[in-house]
């Protein structure tokens, strides 16, 4: 054995991980080698300081001190309104979400002539459906993609109006905050 | 360090061995199926048992009493939190072991970060230093070789610090070690040798410092 593998294996064999060959081999070496047999007992000394660390005592309240932590954390898991907790819109930002979600469902309505005809609007001779009818065919002679484009533009915009307004300020400002900080220029 | 209670790893109440009965690890069992119920007091009575063990891996890692002191209260309510995902597939002690290194991670990322701090600590380790300068002197006299060892051992990489610190102090096996840092034994193995030479070689360089400081004296 050369004294390089057996440097290597000095570690190994103060662990008791070697087998019983290589601890044979290995003691041969060191019978003879001074160099590693020194390397042996410098290793073991820096074993024996670590193994003679104290033991530090911990602080005596410590059990108390985490159980309280825990009690804690276990009856904000078991509050049943916490889920919502962030969530209290005011009656102005109900009335708000409201009037956006019926202008977004409007559009579906409007589209189907039987209801177009129960309704006192919309029905093609007020002024409010041929608006809608005028830029619905404004739209549709530009091209049909455009048209798809624009009604997803809008009812993303509408949809994330409504969210916004239905999650509450302090949910809305966090929601600002992360989508300012997701802009490459501030 | 001196204001805390040391004792030695043989004298005190509750083993650092490994070698854990399998009677200790049917109970541990049964209070962490009952602490998954939301039984508080089954918990407690793994608290009890753990807390010093991961205590003292906590504060070998950080050396800092009053941080290990959060720390470990941080491992425990981790593991409170975390008992629902844990399926029993190692030993409870195990899974205790590997949050509350995570988590000294995750405390010394902090210390780094929070550069401040270290300033402030330092300023006012000065400060005390000058303050108590004839106590630290007769410290200093005092000092002995394990105290050296412990504070190269705060010097070492995370990584290394933490397989001394379970094969020497914990007493684990290169398995359990294995399983807790989620590495191949072999890496452990490395990790265990570089350690050791690293602490080896700063003790040679530090006794020749002080051979050659007693000779030019």
């Amino acid at each position: 054995m050369r004294c390089k593998e057996a440097t290597q294996q000095l570690q190994l064999y103060l662990d008791n991980r070697l087998t019983i060959k290589q601890v044979r081999a290995l003691e041969a070496h060191l019978a003879y080698c001074n160099a590693c047999l020194e390397e042996l007992t410098i290793i073991e000394e820096v074993v024996n300081d670590l193994q003679t660390f104290k033991v530090v005592v911990e602080p005596d309240d410590l059990n108390a001190q985490i159980m309280r932590r825990v009690a804690i954390a276990a009856s904000q898991r078991n509050a049943p309104a916490s889920r919502f907790s962030l969530w209290h819109p005011t009656l102005l930002e109900i009335v708000v979400a409201a009037t956006l979600a019926t202008i977004a469902t409007i559009g579906t309505i409007l589209q189907q002539p039987s209801i177009r005809a129960l309704l006192p609007f919309a029905n093609g001779h007020d002024g409010l459906s041929l608006a809608f009818l005028n830029i619905l065919h404004t739209l549709m002679t530009v091209d049909s993609t455009t048209l798809i484009f624009a009604l997803w533009i809008g009812g993303t915009i509408l949809g994330i109006c409504i969210t916004l307004i239905l999650a509450g300020a302090e949910m809305r400002t966090q929601w600002f905050k992360a989508m300012m900080e997701l802009l490459p220029v501030r | 360090m001196s204001e805390h209670s040391l004792q030695s790893s043989h004298t005190i109440g509750i083993p650092l061995t490994n070698a854990v009965p399998s009677a200790i690890e049917q109970d541990d069992l049964l209070l962490v199926a009952a602490s998954k119920n939301g039984d508080q007091e089954a918990f407690a009575q793994l608290v009890q048992r753990y807390q010093r063990r991961v205590f003292n891996l906590v504060y070998r890692m950080l050396q800092q009493y009053e941080e290990a002191t959060e720390i470990t209260q941080e491992t425990f309510l981790a593991a409170w939190q975390g008992l629902p995902s844990f399926r029993g597939d190692a030993r409870f002690p195990t899974w205790l072991y590997r949050i509350a290194y995570n988590c000294s991670l995750k405390q010394l990322e902090l210390r780094k970060r929070d550069r401040a701090l270290q300033v402030a600590l330092e300023a006012e380790k000065i400060l005390e230093d000058a303050n108590n300068e004839q106590r630290e002197n007769a410290e200093l006299e005092a000092r002995d070789r394990q105290v050296l060892v412990q504070e190269h051992l705060s010097h070492l990489p995370a990584k290394y610090r933490i397989v001394l610190i379970l094969r020497h102090l914990q007493d684990m096996t290169y398995e359990e070690m294995a399983e807790i840092l989620t590495m191949p034994i072999g890496t452990i193995k490395t990790h265990l040798f570089r350690a050791r030479n690293l602490l080896k070689e700063r003790l040679q360089s530090l006794n020749r410092e002080s051979d050659m400081g007693y000779r030019g004296w």
